[in-house]
């Protein structure tokens, strides 16, 4: 089912790809943008992408240098009221680098009331952050997501339809703005593996749609006979592993273009004990609050809060069925961000972001706390004329995780440091319709 | 430079709304309405639309019949401009789109219902409004987008500048009603009516107040809220 669905999504971006050449210049966009980096890190541990149990993406144990990102933002108006809509990621550090991280059509019908309503049909992002407003689904206000919006990059894609309208309250002109969304898709049936194996982290890589991600080193990975040995060491987190579809809803409310809240709850319905593509379902569900406020004196405010929980039941082995089945994995995990912005200049901003995040084992779990910590995000930059920008970010994460104690002897606790110098190449734009 | 265009584009439709007010005003023996809108602090309240309706009683004072001039609802900026554009039943509107983007101009709104498909430039002929009433106008690409097409029955009507002072010039004597709209008004909080008689060569004052509590002013995405500037 899923791959049928990624099929479907990758046709959309050839679809895009096709309007590319035959629709006038007045009815697309792009954006294409190329960003390299310069990281200077301090860790023992090997960057997550390298298989290892780090929290960064880059540890620059190779080399300094790296191709982070190069995107296609593009969308196209098929017809008056049909928007197709791909991002197209190349990135260095992972296999294949070409890959698509949304693809989807969007049909924004023309209101017949106060009630604006848009569908969308393919593969995307729910609309949960308030943080990574950019092309592609990046943010403009740091190099990095908060962990929130980093593991919702990592892990959290929809392959279905969503609904959404939007009203203005009492009246036209009212500053009141309510919204709500919803929808119904497949495909996201793993979603909590890496948050279990790896934990929280803060970076700016997002999963493509056919991407295999690494797990760190595990024992339950092990030779032949493990209980979990049908699984390679590797994540798909877009697979669909029991044809049960999933959903999510929200809500929000905006006033003017001084304050927005959302409230969201995602739910994959996974089945805990599905397997299928050697991939494992993993019933996780969350909710979260975020906030956006404009503050005096250039200044903004963005805060988000998620609490969730995850299940995984071993029910099957190479050898057969298992019975009773091992309900191994039944933790909850929180998360909270906020991130102060201010703009210097109409070139310049810069933003200091304090992420919280925990992830826990039931009671009797000897690893109890398996990921608990935090991380500083002090991010600045500036326009140079309409094609560069360059950003330098320091980020520091503090985490403790018994998994390393109990499972390898390693020291429970680590810091991890990296400074990161950004240079961004907008290499061609259009503005046709954003 | 933008918000040159965008201030120029402002004068323009400012200066049209006077010339479809004043082209149809009669000359020689007329008067000139001159009216202050302020809120409930006493402060002065800008871009409210200020009109005169002649009594029905009184055809000395009626509209003449020519037709007014075309005007003009732009598109600068990913904003409508202006806001607010006030204009004669069956005066006929542009909407040339002056952005770097396309556009989707409709309106749902019961005095004038239409769909302008994406477009940039000069692409679609004026529409004429034909009905008296508040048409509420929105781009179907950029859900923020929002303006006001004020549909009078008469000739004689103008907009507050930001002192919140606006004149109709021109106006024959004669008995009139005189209103004020604005959307930042809550429902049924504009003031009331009010009834006046202008003498032949003379010049009148009024002074209106907006007791209730007034929505903010639209904005156009102008805030430290929209991170895409730096």
């Amino acid at each position: 089912m899923v791959a049928l669905l990624t099929r479907c999504a990758l046709l959309c971006s050839l679809l895009c790809g096709a309007t590319l050449a035959a629709a006038p210049d007045a009815r697309q966009q792009w954006d294409l943008t190329l960003d390299l980096g310069l990281t200077a890190a301090s860790t023992p541990l090997r960057a997550w992408p390298e298989g290892g149990f780090g929290k960064l993406r880059y540890d620059g144990r190779e080399t300094p240098w790296s191709a982070e990102r190069l995107l296609l933002d593009y969308r196209a108006h098929l017809a008056d009221t049909l928007v197709a809509h791909a991002v197209l990621d190349y990135v260095d550090d992972a296999s294949p680098r070409l890959g698509v991280t949304e693809s989807y059509i969007e049909w924004r019908p023309i209101p017949s009331s106060r009630n604006i309503q848009r569908w969308r049909f393919g593969a995307f992002y729910p609309p949960m952050s308030l943080e990574n407003s950019g092309p592609g689904w990046s943010t403009p206000l740091s190099t990095s997501s908060s962990a929130i919006n980093s593991w919702l990059g990592d892990e959290i894609r929809a392959f279905g339809a969503e609904w959404s309208v939007h009203r203005r309250l009492f009246a036209a002109g009212s500053p009141h703005r309510l919204g709500a969304a919803a929808a119904v898709f497949y495909g996201n049936d793993p979603a909590g593996t890496l948050l279990f194996w790896r934990g929280w982290s803060v970076h700016d890589r997002q999963t493509r749609l056919n991407d295999t991600l690494p797990l760190p080193p595990s024992p339950v990975f092990g030779p032949s006979g493990s209980v979990v040995d049908l699984q390679p060491q590797a994540l798909r987190p877009f697979t669909e592993t029991d044809h049960r579809p999933g959903f999510y809803a929200a809500i929000d409310w905006r006033y003017a273009h001084k304050v927005s809240v959302q409230l969201s709850a995602y739910d994959n319905r996974a089945l805990p004990e599905s397997f299928a593509d050697g991939q494992w379902g993993w019933r996780t569900r969350f909710a979260q609050l975020a906030a956006q406020i404009a503050l005096p004196g250039e200044f903004g405010l963005i805060t988000q809060w998620l609490s969730g929980r995850t299940d995984w039941i071993i029910a099957t082995t190479p050898a057969g069925l298992m019975t009773p089945a091992s309900r191994l994995v039944n933790d909850r995990f929180d998360a909270a961000f906020v991130v102060l912005t201010r703009r210097l200049s109409d070139a310049q901003r810069i933003s200091l972001r304090y992420d919280d995040f925990s992830y826990a084992r039931p009671a009797e779990s000897p690893e109890l706390r398996a990921d608990e910590g935090d991380a500083w995000t002090l991010s600045y930059r500036a326009d140079r004329g309409r094609r560069l920008s360059i950003a330098a970010e320091w980020l520091v994460i503090r985490s403790a995780r018994d998994l390393w104690q109990t499972f390898y002897g390693l020291p429970r606790s680590e810091r991890e440091r990296r400074l990161r110098l950004r240079f961004v190449l907008r290499l061609a734009t259009r503005s046709g319709t954003p | 430079m933008r918000q040159n265009a965008t201030s120029a584009a402002l004068g323009l439709g400012l200066a049209l709304c006077c010339a479809v007010g004043a082209a149809s005003a009669q000359a020689g023996s007329a008067g000139a309405l001159s009216v202050t809108v302020r809120d409930r602090d006493g402060k002065p309240v800008g871009d409210v639309a200020v009109y005169a309706l002649p009594s029905a009683s009184d055809t000395g004072s009626a509209p003449t019949g020519a037709p007014p001039p075309t005007a003009i609802m732009d598109q600068y900026d990913k904003a409508f401009v202006p806001h607010i554009l006030v204009v004669q039943t069956g005066t006929q509107v542009a909407f040339p789109n002056h952005d770097s983007v396309s556009h989707h101009v409709y309106s749902f709104s019961p005095a004038k219902s239409f769909e302008l498909g994406l477009y940039k430039g000069s692409a679609h002929p004026p529409l004429t409004f034909d009905e008296s009433g508040v048409v509420i106008l929105g781009c179907n690409i950029h859900d923020n987008m929002l303006g006001y097409i004020f549909v009078v029955d008469t000739p004689y009507f103008a907009k507050t500048d930001e002192t919140g002072h606006a004149t109709i010039d021109a106006l024959p004597p004669g008995g009139y009603t005189v209103r004020i709209w604005t959307p930042r008004a809550r429902d049924g909080e504009l003031p009331d009516d009010v009834s006046i008689d202008v003498p032949a060569q003379s010049d009148r004052r009024l002074d209106f107040e907006l007791e209730g509590k007034l929505y903010p002013p639209h904005e156009d995405g102008k805030s430290n809220l929209s991170w895409s500037r730096y």
